[in-house]
């Protein structure tokens, strides 16, 4: 670092906080990387002005992207999947949702596909030292798209409270907030403040308010549902034409508050398609522009197709194998075991997901994550340590048991393949597939073995907790163990990047030991993208940002 | 035949009764508990608990039907409990598509079928008679999602000349909309053909073989005369039954076609509704197949009693 460098980060250095001043010596000490770093800053509350000088000070290089040049006007033909229920941000529990609702909705801060957080409706965040209490900057003179409204920290609030009160219908975001935020936790300190003090610390809470929260767009603070016939939030697009099950038309919101990022097109055509292989052949065909989502094992063809770009988005999806501690045959940890180390997980990544996932390594903390560790050493096949610790524990005659899952897109391969991994060291395994809802109700929870799938979160709080503590409420492997409960909480609690990498290591090693779950694989999120369309930006969660969006010319 | 048709009536009434009953118990035997459903199984049971609640799924299953079933008959089909709007704005679209489809699948298939089945049976035993009924039996038992599938890759993505995209805008002029049927109806005229085809030939060949032909030949009228006078009146019943008992399933039956040219008819509507558990959509979607299948069969017995008067006489003894 030169000395003009040096100068301008103790200027910054001078106003920031202690939590702050910690981040920057793990920067410059070299302990997280330029990617970790940026992406804790932003989850603390770093301006980007600041965030900025303290990149360059250390910089060793930046990157950036164009999008070729896009004309104004036209509108794209969007297919996307057809949305699992009524169109009411606080109902909304699926991906045919979120993206619409996305797109006319805006949250306070935008988790990215590099799990960075931007400011949207917030302008800047800070936690008190202890991760207790996060303080929100509230963007000031932001419209909603009915043209009149303008949004307020009242209508902030007043978000909040409803999606963290249990007496809410249907209330979806019950699930992020229980234990962490009540509706008394949410006050406004002044017209351009919110003030989220939570039940219990919380380092990564800034998640939960943003992009990663299905339910978290601000409405107004009299919004009584209905939504789908106002469509109302604050994003770029506003409703023209919606008919459920069917498709959704969306027109340029005239008054979008960002007047530097205001949208290319005149707006969006969302068709909504319940079949994978006919919204793909819909695609090549050319009656869509963009697909929102497809799978490898129904779009192979879309991967190599010339006129098509693939965005291809690393997410913490992943399909989570549970193997039940409590009962035979893995109610013995050796066997358990024995069932990771028979999977060979490049194998499955190259045929089933083309190369478009990532290794996993029987923990839920994504590779991507900053607080992993990453230093913890990657499970491998090996038959041999299998067949060795299947013979200690008594089991050389092999075990059998049933695998329960749903027949959603690669998941029964995936069983086949785990029948195949099972028979090398005498795990014999009998599939049960069913349609998602039968296993839901009746298999998840109350089966030896199973398949479940999980999408991705931009921190791993959530799959951290319900599958694995001892009072999770999704813990189908029955994995109660004080140790990682502990373990867990020194995570949740510790705002500081160090804690939580200290906590993540310790994590990730208890859970190799005990293997109550294997995660194979965390898969990409695909988009598909006709060559003629640029600027379009898409999330692991499954986000698609049409705002910068538009026809090159 | 004014009893006729009340006593016919009456029957389809009792039939709809029954069918209620059966379809109310049979969709709340469905696995699983509503609100979870709707909020997917991540849900917090608290907003489980809450949800179901509200929507009135927690009541005694006797009190739901009875206030189901008083809805039905006063027209108030209730609302969806997935996607919060009414019932009838549902399912009046999926039928209004349906029907369309339908229809343009009929006007195709009907008459070339008809024609098909005539023509094998007054060329029984040659070559066109064998083209028609082997060609028509092969199509019939391919899969639907095969046929959708092949014709899609030829017609929409390799040839181009067909559209993929099944809906049109509601103000398109009836020529565009029938464009755009046109695909997805080809699959279900390669399933009814081989069907229709054969009753009609197996009819053509009883009428042609019975004594009123040999009588009507003999007493000299032209051959196109004996056919078209005695031959086919007699040989399309059977035929016009089929078609009739078709209905039912080209309204409510084509899941997997609806499915794979991402039409919005009411057999899609009906599948999400099963796996949503969106009982008052199931409930009311069932309904209406069954009074659209009992209409057909009701028209078709009162042709198959204008053409055939023993049968009203029959009914009077």
């Amino acid at each position: 670092m030169d000395r003009e460098a040096q100068r301008r980060l103790d200027e910054v250095r001078k106003g920031r906080t202690a939590l702050e001043n910690n981040a920057i010596d793990e920067l410059i000490a070299g302990r997280v990387s330029r990617r970790e770093f940026i992406r804790y800053a932003t989850v603390i509350g770093f301006s980007m002005p600041v965030l900025a000088v303290v990149l360059e000070a250390c910089a060793t290089g930046t990157t950036t992207t164009t999008s070729g040049s896009i004309k104004k006007g036209g509108r794209l033909n969007v297919g996307h999947q057809t949305p699992a229920g009524a169109m009411d941000p606080i109902l909304t529990n699926d991906l045919g949702r979120l993206t619409i609702i996305g797109q006319c909705g805006e949250y306070l801060c935008w988790s990215d596909s590099n799990l960075h957080l931007r400011p949207v409706l917030a302008t800047s965040w800070t936690p008190n030292s202890a991760g207790t209490e996060w303080t929100f900057k509230i963007r000031q003179g932001v419209k909603y798209n009915d043209g009149s409204t303008t949004m307020t920290v009242d209508d902030v609030v007043a978000t909040f409270q409803r999606l963290a009160d249990p007496t809410t219908k249907g209330n979806n975001a019950l699930s992020n907030f229980k234990g962490v935020l009540s509706p008394s936790g949410v006050s406004k300190v002044d017209s351009q403040t919110v003030k989220f003090t939570l039940d219990s610390a919380n380092g990564n809470f800034p998640y939960l308010v943003s992009s990663d929260n299905y339910n978290a767009i601000i409405l107004p603070a009299s919004y009584n549902g209905g939504w789908d016939k106002t469509f109302i939030g604050t994003g770029p697009w506003k409703l023209k034409d919606y008919v459920v099950n069917d498709h959704v038309s969306l027109d340029k919101n005239p008054s979008y508050w960002d007047p530097n990022n205001q949208p290319y097109l005149d707006g969006l055509d969302f068709k909504f398609y319940a079949s994978e292989p006919s919204a793909i052949l819909a695609f090549q065909a050319g009656s869509l522009d963009v697909y929102t989502q497809f799978s490898v094992a129904n779009g192979l063809s879309l991967l190599t197709d010339a006129n098509t770009t693939v965005i291809d988005i690393p997410s913490a999806a992943h399909r989570q194998v549970h193997l039940r501690v409590d009962k035979p045959p893995f109610n013995d940890k050796l066997v358990r075991q024995a069932m990771g180390l028979a999977i060979d997980r490049p194998t499955i990544i190259t045929g089933l997901w083309n190369g478009k996932a990532q290794l996993a390594n029987d923990h839920p903390l994504f590779k991507m994550y900053p607080s992993s560790d990453t230093s913890v050493a990657q499970r491998a096949l090996d038959i041999t340590k299998a067949k060795s610790l299947m013979a200690q524990a008594g089991k050389s005659s092999g075990v059998d048991v049933t695998l329960y899952t749903e027949q959603v897109q690669e998941i029964p391969q995936l069983a086949a393949l785990l029948v195949s991994a099972g028979a090398q060291v005498g795990i014999r395994i009998t599939l049960n597939i069913t349609d998602s809802g039968t296993y839901y109700d009746k298999y998840w929870l109350d089966s030896p073995m199973g398949i479940t799938d999980y999408g991705h979160r931009g921190v791993p709080n959530t799959f951290l907790s319900a599958p694995l503590l001892s009072t999770g409420t999704w813990n189908a492997a029955h994995f109660a163990n004080t140790t990682y409960d502990g373990y867990y909480n020194d995570y949740v609690k510790a705002v500081d990047l160090t804690g939580q990498k200290a906590a993540s290591g310790k994590i990730e090693q208890l859970l190799l030991d005990e293997t109550p779950l294997v995660i194979p694989y965390n898969y990409d999120h695909l988009v598909a993208v006709k060559k003629k369309v640029a600027g379009v930006e898409a999330t692991g969660m499954g986000h698609v940002n049409f705002r910068l969006a538009g026809i090159t010319s | 035949m004014l009893r006729f048709l009340a006593r016919r009536t009456a029957l389809a009434l009792v039939t709809l009764w029954v069918l209620s009953v059966i379809i109310f118990l049979a969709s709340h035997a469905l696995p699983g508990d509503v609100g979870k459903r709707i909020l997917g199984p991540f849900a917090d049971p608290r907003a489980v608990v809450t949800l179901d609640h509200s929507l009135g799924v927690d009541r005694p299953l006797l009190v739901q039907y009875l206030s189901w079933i008083g809805g039905f008959v006063h027209g108030d089909l209730g609302m969806s409990l997935s996607f919060h709007v009414p019932v009838s704005e549902l399912l009046l679209r999926g039928l209004g598509n349906s029907a369309k489809l339908a229809a343009v699948a009929f006007v195709i298939v009907v008459p070339l079928s008809i024609f098909g089945g005539i023509v094998a049976a007054l060329r029984r035993g040659r070559l066109l008679d064998r083209v028609i009924t082997v060609g028509g039996l092969s199509a019939t038992a391919m899969p639907e999602f095969v046929t959708s599938i092949v014709l899609i890759l030829v017609f929409s993505v390799t040839l181009k000349v067909l559209p993929i995209s099944v809906q049109v805008p509601a103000d398109a002029d009836p020529l565009t909309q029938i464009y755009h049927l046109i695909l997805p109806s080809l699959p279900l005229v390669l399933v009814l053909f081989g069907y229709i085809a054969r009753i009609t030939r197996a009819g053509m060949i009883e009428a042609l073989e019975s004594d009123y032909t040999r009588t009507a030949v003999l007493k000299g009228l032209p051959w196109r005369t004996v056919v078209i006078r005695h031959v086919l009146r007699n040989a399309l019943m059977p035929t016009i039954a089929v078609v009739a008992t078709q209905t039912g399933y080209l309204i409510g039956g084509l899941v997997v076609i609806e499915t794979m040219f991402n039409y919005q008819g009411i057999g899609q509507l009906l599948y999400t509704a099963v796996s949503q558990k969106d009982f008052p959509l199931i409930q009311a979607g069932v309904m209406t197949v069954g009074i659209v299948y009992l209409g057909a069969t009701l028209l078709a017995d009162i042709s198959y009693s204008l053409l055939n008067p023993r049968i009203r006489l029959a009914g009077r003894e």
